[in-house]
Protein backbone atom coordinates (compact mmCIF):
# COMPACT_ATOMS: atom_id res chain seq x y z
CA UNK A 1 0.00 0.00 0.00
CA UNK A 2 1.51 3.11 -1.00
CA UNK A 3 1.36 5.71 2.27
CA UNK A 4 0.19 9.25 2.34
CA UNK A 5 3.15 10.43 3.89
CA UNK A 6 4.89 10.22 0.57
CA UNK A 7 2.05 13.25 -0.63
CA UNK A 8 3.89 15.45 2.43
CA UNK A 9 6.43 16.71 -0.49
CA UNK A 10 3.77 17.37 -3.18
CA UNK A 11 1.53 19.07 -0.63
CA UNK A 12 4.67 21.25 0.36
CA UNK A 13 5.66 21.15 -3.66
CA UNK A 14 2.45 22.98 -4.62
CA UNK A 15 2.04 26.03 -1.64
CA UNK A 16 5.23 26.68 -3.33
CA UNK A 17 3.67 28.91 -6.07
CA UNK A 18 6.71 30.82 -8.19
CA UNK A 19 8.03 34.27 -6.97
CA UNK A 20 7.03 37.26 -9.09
CA UNK A 21 9.88 37.92 -11.48
CA UNK A 22 11.37 41.61 -10.88
CA UNK A 23 11.45 42.79 -14.37
CA UNK A 24 13.87 46.20 -13.80
CA UNK A 25 13.87 46.69 -17.81
CA UNK A 26 12.44 45.35 -20.87
CA UNK A 27 15.12 45.24 -23.73
CA UNK A 28 13.66 48.27 -25.33
CA UNK A 29 14.06 50.24 -22.69
CA UNK A 30 17.90 48.88 -22.09
CA UNK A 31 18.46 50.13 -25.61
CA UNK A 32 17.28 53.76 -25.20
CA UNK A 33 19.27 53.48 -21.61
CA UNK A 34 22.30 52.33 -23.31
CA UNK A 35 22.20 54.22 -26.25
CA UNK A 36 19.99 57.50 -25.96
CA UNK A 37 18.78 58.31 -28.93
CA UNK A 38 19.58 55.48 -31.46
CA UNK A 39 17.33 53.26 -33.51
CA UNK A 40 18.13 49.65 -33.66
CA UNK A 41 18.31 46.91 -36.26
CA UNK A 42 17.63 43.13 -35.12
CA UNK A 43 20.46 40.83 -36.30
CA UNK A 44 20.26 37.85 -34.44
CA UNK A 45 22.73 35.22 -34.73
CA UNK A 46 23.16 31.20 -34.96
CA UNK A 47 26.46 30.50 -33.44
CA UNK A 48 27.61 27.29 -35.21
CA UNK A 49 29.69 24.84 -33.35
CA UNK A 50 32.87 26.06 -34.28
CA UNK A 51 32.20 29.24 -33.20
CA UNK A 52 31.17 28.23 -29.93
CA UNK A 53 34.21 26.25 -29.78
CA UNK A 54 36.06 29.19 -30.82
CA UNK A 55 34.06 31.60 -28.19
CA UNK A 56 35.12 29.03 -25.34
CA UNK A 57 38.28 28.93 -26.25
CA UNK A 58 39.14 32.38 -26.23
CA UNK A 59 37.08 33.16 -23.19
CA UNK A 60 37.43 30.15 -21.50
CA UNK A 61 33.69 30.21 -20.52
CA UNK A 62 30.98 28.14 -21.11
CA UNK A 63 28.52 28.59 -24.52
CA UNK A 64 25.17 28.09 -23.24
CA UNK A 65 22.95 28.85 -26.35
CA UNK A 66 23.82 29.20 -29.92
CA UNK A 67 21.02 31.61 -30.31
CA UNK A 68 22.37 35.42 -29.82
CA UNK A 69 19.93 37.92 -29.93
CA UNK A 70 21.88 40.88 -30.90
CA UNK A 71 20.87 44.22 -32.91
CA UNK A 72 22.46 46.93 -34.41
CA UNK A 73 22.52 50.74 -32.97
CA UNK A 74 22.13 53.55 -35.41
CA UNK A 75 24.56 55.36 -33.76
CA UNK A 76 27.43 52.47 -33.95
CA UNK A 77 28.17 49.37 -31.82
CA UNK A 78 25.79 46.55 -30.87
CA UNK A 79 23.48 45.89 -28.10
CA UNK A 80 23.10 42.40 -26.70
CA UNK A 81 20.40 40.56 -24.42
CA UNK A 82 21.62 37.12 -23.10
CA UNK A 83 21.40 35.63 -20.11
CA UNK A 84 24.12 33.94 -17.10
CA UNK A 85 22.88 30.84 -14.72
CA UNK A 86 21.95 32.37 -11.53
CA UNK A 87 21.98 30.79 -8.06
CA UNK A 88 18.25 29.26 -8.76
CA UNK A 89 17.02 30.87 -12.29
CA UNK A 90 19.26 32.57 -15.10
CA UNK A 91 19.95 36.38 -15.03
CA UNK A 92 18.49 38.24 -17.89
CA UNK A 93 21.31 41.01 -18.91
CA UNK A 94 22.13 42.93 -21.41
CA UNK A 95 25.75 44.15 -22.95
CA UNK A 96 26.25 47.54 -25.26
CA UNK A 97 29.32 47.44 -27.07
CA UNK A 98 30.60 50.56 -28.93
CA UNK A 99 31.67 50.53 -32.57
CA UNK A 100 35.14 49.64 -31.52
CA UNK A 101 34.67 46.64 -29.17
CA UNK A 102 35.01 47.99 -25.98
CA UNK A 103 32.06 47.61 -23.50
CA UNK A 104 29.71 51.00 -23.11
CA UNK A 105 27.64 49.51 -20.22
CA UNK A 106 25.92 46.51 -18.46
CA UNK A 107 22.58 46.51 -17.30
CA UNK A 108 20.98 43.54 -15.20
CA UNK A 109 17.53 43.06 -17.05
CA UNK A 110 15.35 40.74 -14.24
CA UNK A 111 16.81 39.35 -10.96
CA UNK A 112 14.93 36.60 -9.35
CA UNK A 113 17.57 35.49 -6.93
CA UNK A 114 17.22 35.38 -3.39
CA UNK A 115 20.16 37.31 -2.82
CA UNK A 116 23.15 38.92 -4.40
CA UNK A 117 20.97 41.92 -6.20
CA UNK A 118 24.06 43.91 -5.42
CA UNK A 119 24.86 43.51 -9.22
CA UNK A 120 22.03 45.91 -10.14
CA UNK A 121 24.71 48.54 -7.99
CA UNK A 122 25.83 51.42 -10.80
CA UNK A 123 29.42 51.25 -9.13
CA UNK A 124 29.98 47.59 -9.59
CA UNK A 125 28.94 47.24 -12.94
CA UNK A 126 30.65 50.56 -14.51
CA UNK A 127 34.04 48.33 -13.85
CA UNK A 128 33.04 46.83 -17.22
CA UNK A 129 33.13 50.19 -19.03
CA UNK A 130 35.60 49.98 -21.25
CA UNK A 131 36.54 46.61 -21.09
CA UNK A 132 37.83 44.94 -24.52
CA UNK A 133 38.60 41.28 -25.12
CA UNK A 134 42.01 41.62 -24.66
CA UNK A 135 41.14 42.51 -20.66
CA UNK A 136 41.40 39.33 -18.11
CA UNK A 137 38.07 40.10 -16.44
CA UNK A 138 38.19 37.83 -13.66
CA UNK A 139 36.60 38.30 -10.82
CA UNK A 140 39.01 39.19 -7.57
CA UNK A 141 41.15 40.51 -10.25
CA UNK A 142 40.07 43.44 -12.37
CA UNK A 143 36.34 43.03 -11.62
CA UNK A 144 35.78 43.76 -7.90
CA UNK A 145 33.72 40.56 -5.85
CA UNK A 146 30.61 41.20 -3.92
CA UNK A 147 30.90 39.35 -0.71
CA UNK A 148 27.66 37.68 -0.44
CA UNK A 149 26.80 37.69 -4.31
CA UNK A 150 29.66 35.59 -4.96
CA UNK A 151 27.54 33.21 -7.56
CA UNK A 152 25.81 35.91 -9.21
CA UNK A 153 28.78 38.08 -9.59
CA UNK A 154 31.23 35.42 -10.95
CA UNK A 155 28.58 34.26 -13.62
CA UNK A 156 28.03 38.11 -14.82
CA UNK A 157 31.97 38.83 -15.29
CA UNK A 158 32.23 35.26 -17.20
CA UNK A 159 28.77 36.74 -18.96
CA UNK A 160 30.54 39.47 -20.45
CA UNK A 161 33.95 38.21 -21.13
CA UNK A 162 31.83 35.44 -23.05
CA UNK A 163 30.03 38.31 -25.14
CA UNK A 164 33.17 39.86 -25.71
CA UNK A 165 35.24 37.04 -27.51
CA UNK A 166 31.88 36.74 -29.19
CA UNK A 167 31.88 40.27 -30.62
CA UNK A 168 35.82 39.99 -31.92
CA UNK A 169 35.35 36.13 -33.67
CA UNK A 170 31.57 36.30 -34.98
CA UNK A 171 29.54 40.04 -34.68
CA UNK A 172 33.38 42.11 -35.68
CA UNK A 173 33.51 39.82 -39.01
CA UNK A 174 29.72 40.24 -40.14
CA UNK A 175 29.24 42.47 -42.89
CA UNK A 176 26.93 45.54 -42.25
CA UNK B 1 3.89 -4.42 10.56
CA UNK B 2 2.49 -2.46 7.84
CA UNK B 3 3.03 0.97 6.68
CA UNK B 4 -1.03 0.72 6.75
CA UNK B 5 -0.82 0.07 10.52
CA UNK B 6 1.98 2.33 10.83
CA UNK B 7 0.02 5.11 9.72
CA UNK B 8 -2.89 4.25 12.20
CA UNK B 9 -0.75 5.82 14.51
CA UNK B 10 -2.65 8.57 16.38
CA UNK B 11 0.84 10.19 17.05
CA UNK B 12 2.40 9.81 13.27
CA UNK B 13 -1.09 11.63 12.30
CA UNK B 14 -0.61 13.76 14.16
CA UNK B 15 3.26 14.58 13.42
CA UNK B 16 2.10 14.75 9.87
CA UNK B 17 -0.58 17.42 10.14
CA UNK B 18 2.12 19.40 11.83
CA UNK B 19 4.84 19.19 9.66
CA UNK B 20 1.94 20.17 6.64
CA UNK B 21 0.83 23.04 8.79
CA UNK B 22 4.20 24.17 9.37
CA UNK B 23 5.36 23.89 5.64
CA UNK B 24 1.71 26.13 4.88
CA UNK B 25 1.30 28.88 7.44
CA UNK B 26 4.59 29.48 8.65
CA UNK B 27 5.74 33.20 8.02
CA UNK B 28 8.07 34.32 5.07
CA UNK B 29 11.75 33.48 6.24
CA UNK B 30 15.06 31.13 5.49
CA UNK B 31 18.37 29.15 6.49
CA UNK B 32 21.35 27.72 4.54
CA UNK B 33 19.47 26.61 1.41
CA UNK B 34 19.80 22.90 1.45
CA UNK B 35 20.14 21.04 -1.79
CA UNK B 36 20.60 17.58 -0.09
CA UNK B 37 19.03 16.46 2.97
CA UNK B 38 21.71 15.37 4.60
CA UNK B 39 25.06 16.69 2.90
CA UNK B 40 26.17 20.25 3.72
CA UNK B 41 27.44 22.85 1.40
CA UNK B 42 29.76 25.61 1.46
CA UNK B 43 26.92 27.73 0.60
CA UNK B 44 25.72 30.45 3.21
CA UNK B 45 23.66 32.67 4.00
CA UNK B 46 25.18 36.27 3.34
CA UNK B 47 25.55 38.84 6.38
CA UNK B 48 22.39 40.05 8.08
CA UNK B 49 19.81 37.49 5.97
CA UNK B 50 17.44 35.10 7.98
CA UNK B 51 15.96 31.96 7.49
CA UNK B 52 13.39 29.47 9.18
CA UNK B 53 14.28 25.66 9.04
CA UNK B 54 11.66 23.26 9.90
CA UNK B 55 13.45 19.68 9.31
CA UNK B 56 10.96 15.71 9.78
CA UNK B 57 12.95 13.01 9.46
CA UNK B 58 11.04 9.62 9.26
CA UNK B 59 13.07 6.82 10.05
CA UNK B 60 11.20 3.24 9.57
CA UNK B 61 12.22 -0.68 10.14
CA UNK B 62 14.96 -2.15 11.55
CA UNK B 63 15.05 -5.98 12.79
CA UNK B 64 11.09 -6.96 12.55
CA UNK B 65 7.82 -6.05 14.14
CA UNK B 66 7.17 -2.51 13.38
CA UNK B 67 9.53 0.60 14.15
CA UNK B 68 9.12 4.06 13.35
CA UNK B 69 10.89 7.35 14.37
CA UNK B 70 10.05 10.54 13.65
CA UNK B 71 13.21 13.42 14.35
CA UNK B 72 11.69 17.05 14.38
CA UNK B 73 14.13 20.19 14.24
CA UNK B 74 12.97 23.58 13.84
CA UNK B 75 15.57 25.80 13.14
CA UNK B 76 16.40 29.07 13.03
CA UNK B 77 19.63 30.67 10.71
CA UNK B 78 21.81 33.76 10.75
CA UNK B 79 24.53 35.33 8.99
CA UNK B 80 26.45 36.53 11.28
CA UNK B 81 29.26 37.76 8.31
CA UNK B 82 29.39 36.85 4.65
CA UNK B 83 31.27 33.91 5.80
CA UNK B 84 30.13 32.57 9.16
CA UNK B 85 26.76 31.58 9.27
CA UNK B 86 25.07 30.55 13.22
CA UNK B 87 22.02 28.83 14.10
CA UNK B 88 19.77 27.81 17.13
CA UNK B 89 17.79 24.86 16.69
CA UNK B 90 15.09 22.63 18.72
CA UNK B 91 15.32 18.87 18.39
CA UNK B 92 12.38 16.88 19.57
CA UNK B 93 11.04 12.71 18.92
CA UNK B 94 8.30 10.39 18.46
CA UNK B 95 8.71 6.84 18.37
CA UNK B 96 7.56 4.09 18.72
CA UNK B 97 8.51 0.33 18.28
CA UNK B 98 7.65 -3.34 19.19
CA UNK B 99 9.55 -6.58 18.78
CA UNK B 100 12.43 -4.63 16.59
CA UNK B 101 15.52 -5.12 18.24
CA UNK B 102 17.51 -7.78 18.42
CA UNK B 103 15.99 -10.78 18.37
CA UNK B 104 12.46 -9.70 18.55
CA UNK B 105 13.13 -8.12 21.58
CA UNK B 106 11.44 -4.31 21.70
CA UNK B 107 13.58 -1.67 21.72
CA UNK B 108 13.30 2.08 22.19
CA UNK B 109 15.28 4.54 19.56
CA UNK B 110 18.65 5.88 20.42
CA UNK B 111 17.47 9.08 21.13
CA UNK B 112 15.59 7.65 23.82
CA UNK B 113 17.45 4.49 24.71
CA UNK B 114 17.35 5.18 28.58
CA UNK B 115 14.03 4.05 28.34
CA UNK B 116 13.85 0.23 29.35
CA UNK B 117 10.22 -1.32 28.10
CA UNK B 118 9.97 -5.19 28.04
CA UNK B 119 10.84 -7.17 25.94
CA UNK B 120 7.19 -7.84 24.31
CA UNK B 121 5.81 -4.24 25.03
CA UNK B 122 4.63 -1.90 22.62
CA UNK B 123 6.28 1.07 22.74
CA UNK B 124 5.30 4.27 22.36
CA UNK B 125 7.12 7.98 23.28
CA UNK B 126 7.28 11.38 22.23
CA UNK B 127 10.24 13.34 24.11
CA UNK B 128 12.25 16.63 23.63
CA UNK B 129 15.62 15.77 22.69
CA UNK B 130 17.68 19.13 22.97
CA UNK B 131 18.85 22.26 22.08
CA UNK B 132 21.51 23.03 19.52
CA UNK B 133 23.38 25.61 18.30
CA UNK B 134 25.57 25.39 15.33
CA UNK B 135 28.58 27.41 13.50
CA UNK B 136 29.76 27.41 9.98
CA UNK B 137 32.54 28.94 8.60
CA UNK B 138 33.77 28.89 5.03
CA UNK B 139 37.71 29.15 4.23
CA UNK B 140 37.28 29.02 0.48
CA UNK B 141 34.04 29.55 -1.82
CA UNK B 142 33.30 26.82 -4.86
CA UNK B 143 32.88 30.08 -7.25
CA UNK B 144 35.99 32.09 -6.64
CA UNK B 145 38.75 29.16 -5.25
CA UNK B 146 38.94 25.48 -6.74
CA UNK B 147 37.22 23.71 -4.31
CA UNK B 148 35.12 25.05 -1.10
CA UNK B 149 35.75 24.74 1.93
CA UNK B 150 34.01 24.91 5.16
CA UNK B 151 34.06 24.14 8.75
CA UNK B 152 31.04 23.44 11.09
CA UNK B 153 30.51 22.58 14.39
CA UNK B 154 27.83 21.79 16.68
CA UNK B 155 27.02 21.53 20.42
CA UNK B 156 23.44 20.10 21.70
CA UNK B 157 22.49 20.23 24.86
CA UNK B 158 19.35 17.83 26.60
CA UNK B 159 18.09 16.79 29.82
CA UNK B 160 19.84 13.34 29.31
CA UNK B 161 21.56 13.88 26.22
CA UNK B 162 25.49 15.55 25.07
CA UNK B 163 27.01 16.06 21.83
CA UNK B 164 29.76 17.87 19.98
CA UNK B 165 29.23 17.32 16.34
CA UNK B 166 32.24 18.69 14.41
CA UNK B 167 32.37 18.73 9.99
CA UNK B 168 34.81 19.43 7.49
CA UNK B 169 32.59 20.58 4.59
CA UNK B 170 34.12 20.16 0.88
CA UNK B 171 32.13 21.46 -2.18
CA UNK B 172 33.29 21.46 -5.80
CA UNK B 173 31.00 22.42 -8.76
CA UNK B 174 30.85 21.87 -12.49
CA UNK B 175 28.78 22.90 -15.03
CA UNK B 176 28.51 26.77 -14.43
CA UNK B 177 27.97 25.53 -10.94
CA UNK B 178 24.47 23.52 -12.11
CA UNK B 179 26.31 20.35 -10.71
CA UNK B 180 27.08 20.59 -7.22
CA UNK B 181 29.02 17.97 -5.44
CA UNK B 182 29.38 17.84 -1.60
CA UNK B 183 31.89 16.13 0.65
CA UNK B 184 31.55 15.63 4.48
CA UNK B 185 33.43 14.17 7.37
CA UNK B 186 31.88 14.22 10.52
CA UNK B 187 33.32 13.76 13.93
CA UNK B 188 30.68 13.72 16.73
CA UNK B 189 31.12 12.26 20.07
CA UNK B 190 28.17 12.00 21.83
CA UNK B 191 26.99 11.55 25.84
CA UNK B 192 24.09 9.92 27.40
CA UNK B 193 22.70 9.71 31.07
CA UNK B 194 21.39 5.87 31.22
CA UNK B 195 21.07 3.13 33.38
CA UNK B 196 24.28 1.20 34.76
CA UNK B 197 24.23 -2.25 33.16
CA UNK B 198 23.49 -4.85 35.88
CA UNK B 199 22.63 -1.77 38.54
CA UNK B 200 18.89 -0.01 37.61
CA UNK B 201 19.29 2.53 40.82
CA UNK B 202 22.30 3.66 39.20
CA UNK B 203 22.41 5.81 36.02
CA UNK B 204 25.80 7.27 34.45
CA UNK B 205 27.18 9.09 31.13
CA UNK B 206 28.18 6.62 28.90
CA UNK B 207 29.78 7.73 25.57
CA UNK B 208 30.07 6.66 21.89
CA UNK B 209 31.58 8.44 18.79
CA UNK B 210 29.81 8.89 15.63
CA UNK B 211 31.76 9.43 12.34
CA UNK B 212 31.05 9.70 9.14
CA UNK B 213 31.72 9.98 5.60
CA UNK B 214 28.71 11.61 3.14
CA UNK B 215 29.02 12.33 -0.24
CA UNK B 216 26.39 13.57 -2.45
CA UNK B 217 25.46 15.16 -6.29
CA UNK B 218 22.69 17.40 -7.71
CA UNK B 219 22.16 18.60 -11.18
CA UNK B 220 20.13 21.57 -11.47
CA UNK B 221 17.84 20.34 -14.26
CA UNK B 222 15.27 22.65 -14.64
CA UNK B 223 14.96 26.46 -13.06
CA UNK B 224 14.33 26.22 -9.86
CA UNK B 225 14.57 22.32 -9.63
CA UNK B 226 17.65 19.55 -8.82
CA UNK B 227 18.32 16.58 -8.62
CA UNK B 228 20.45 13.83 -7.19
CA UNK B 229 21.98 11.78 -4.63
CA UNK B 230 22.76 11.06 -1.57
CA UNK B 231 25.09 8.70 -0.34
CA UNK B 232 26.07 8.19 3.61
CA UNK B 233 28.19 6.08 5.01
CA UNK B 234 28.37 5.91 9.14
CA UNK B 235 30.34 4.28 11.80
CA UNK B 236 29.89 4.61 15.86
CA UNK B 237 32.20 3.74 18.02
CA UNK B 238 32.81 2.86 21.56
CA UNK B 239 35.44 5.36 22.05
CA UNK B 240 36.86 9.10 21.10
CA UNK B 241 40.01 6.87 18.54
CA UNK B 242 38.43 4.75 16.39
CA UNK B 243 39.03 1.78 18.20
CA UNK B 244 36.02 -0.36 19.38
CA UNK B 245 33.73 -0.42 16.60
CA UNK B 246 30.30 -1.11 17.09
CA UNK B 247 28.28 -0.17 13.67
CA UNK B 248 29.35 0.74 10.34
CA UNK B 249 26.36 1.64 7.80
CA UNK B 250 25.52 2.91 4.20
CA UNK B 251 22.52 4.17 3.17
CA UNK B 252 21.85 5.60 -0.71
CA UNK B 253 19.39 7.51 -2.53
CA UNK B 254 17.31 10.58 -4.64
CA UNK B 255 17.35 13.95 -3.38
CA UNK B 256 15.21 16.39 -4.84
CA UNK B 257 15.19 20.23 -4.54
CA UNK B 258 12.65 23.23 -4.95
CA UNK B 259 15.15 26.53 -4.65
CA UNK B 260 12.65 29.72 -5.04
CA UNK B 261 13.31 33.53 -3.51
CA UNK B 262 11.63 33.08 -0.34
CA UNK B 263 11.78 29.38 0.21
CA UNK B 264 12.85 26.18 -0.93
CA UNK B 265 11.76 22.25 0.08
CA UNK B 266 14.27 19.33 0.12
CA UNK B 267 12.74 15.61 0.39
CA UNK B 268 15.74 12.38 0.30
CA UNK B 269 14.76 8.81 0.33
CA UNK B 270 17.55 6.62 1.60
CA UNK B 271 17.48 2.85 1.97
CA UNK B 272 20.48 0.88 3.62
CA UNK B 273 22.57 -1.07 1.78
CA UNK B 274 23.76 -4.56 2.41
CA UNK B 275 26.82 -3.69 2.90
CA UNK B 276 26.93 -4.10 7.04
CA UNK B 277 30.05 -6.05 8.15
CA UNK B 278 30.59 -6.96 12.08
CA UNK B 279 33.36 -5.13 14.46
CA UNK B 280 34.56 -6.05 17.84
CA UNK B 281 31.40 -3.72 19.76
CA UNK B 282 28.63 -4.25 17.35
CA UNK B 283 25.81 -6.13 19.23
CA UNK B 284 24.91 -9.70 18.59
CA UNK B 285 22.04 -10.18 16.44
CA UNK B 286 21.87 -6.57 15.15
CA UNK B 287 22.84 -7.55 11.59
CA UNK B 288 20.34 -8.93 9.68
CA UNK B 289 20.60 -9.51 6.12
CA UNK B 290 24.02 -7.80 5.98
CA UNK B 291 22.14 -4.39 7.19
CA UNK B 292 22.79 -3.19 10.50
CA UNK B 293 19.93 -2.01 13.62
CA UNK B 294 21.94 -0.95 16.21
CA UNK B 295 21.11 2.45 17.32
CA UNK B 296 20.36 4.91 14.64
CA UNK B 297 20.77 2.13 12.34
CA UNK B 298 17.24 1.06 9.95
CA UNK B 299 16.41 0.12 6.78
CA UNK B 300 14.31 3.41 5.44
CA UNK B 301 15.23 7.09 5.84
CA UNK B 302 13.28 9.63 4.47
CA UNK B 303 13.98 13.64 5.13
CA UNK B 304 11.73 16.54 4.28
CA UNK B 305 13.42 20.14 4.78
CA UNK B 306 11.65 23.24 4.32
CA UNK B 307 13.05 26.68 4.39
CA UNK B 308 11.99 30.62 4.81
CA UNK B 309 14.39 33.38 4.29
CA UNK B 310 13.01 37.02 5.64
Amino acid sequence: MKSRFLLIPAYALVISAPVQATVYLSVEQAQALMFPGATFTPDFVTLTPDQMKAIEKSSDVNVLSPDLKVWRASTGGWFIADQVVGKHEFIPFAVAIDAQGAVKAVEILEYRETYGDQVRNASWRAQFTGKTKDAPLKLGGDIQNISGATLSSRHITDGVKRLLATYALVLANQKS
Amino acid sequence: MSLASAYRSRGLRAFFALVVLGLICAPGARAEESQFGYVYTTDLLPKGAKEVEQWATWRRQKTGGYFDQLDGRTEFEYGLTDKLQVAFYANYVWARAYHNGPFGETTPPEPLSYDRPGPDDRYNARRFVGFSGEAIYRLLSPYTDPIGVAVYIEPTVGPAFRELEAKLILQKNFMDDRLVTAFNFTYAPEWRYDIVDGDPTRKKWGYETDVNANFAASYRFAPNWSAGFELLNEHEYNSYTFSKESNNGFFFGPVIHYGGKKLFITATFLEQLPWASEHSDTVAGAIVDRRIYDNDFEKYRVRIKAGWYF
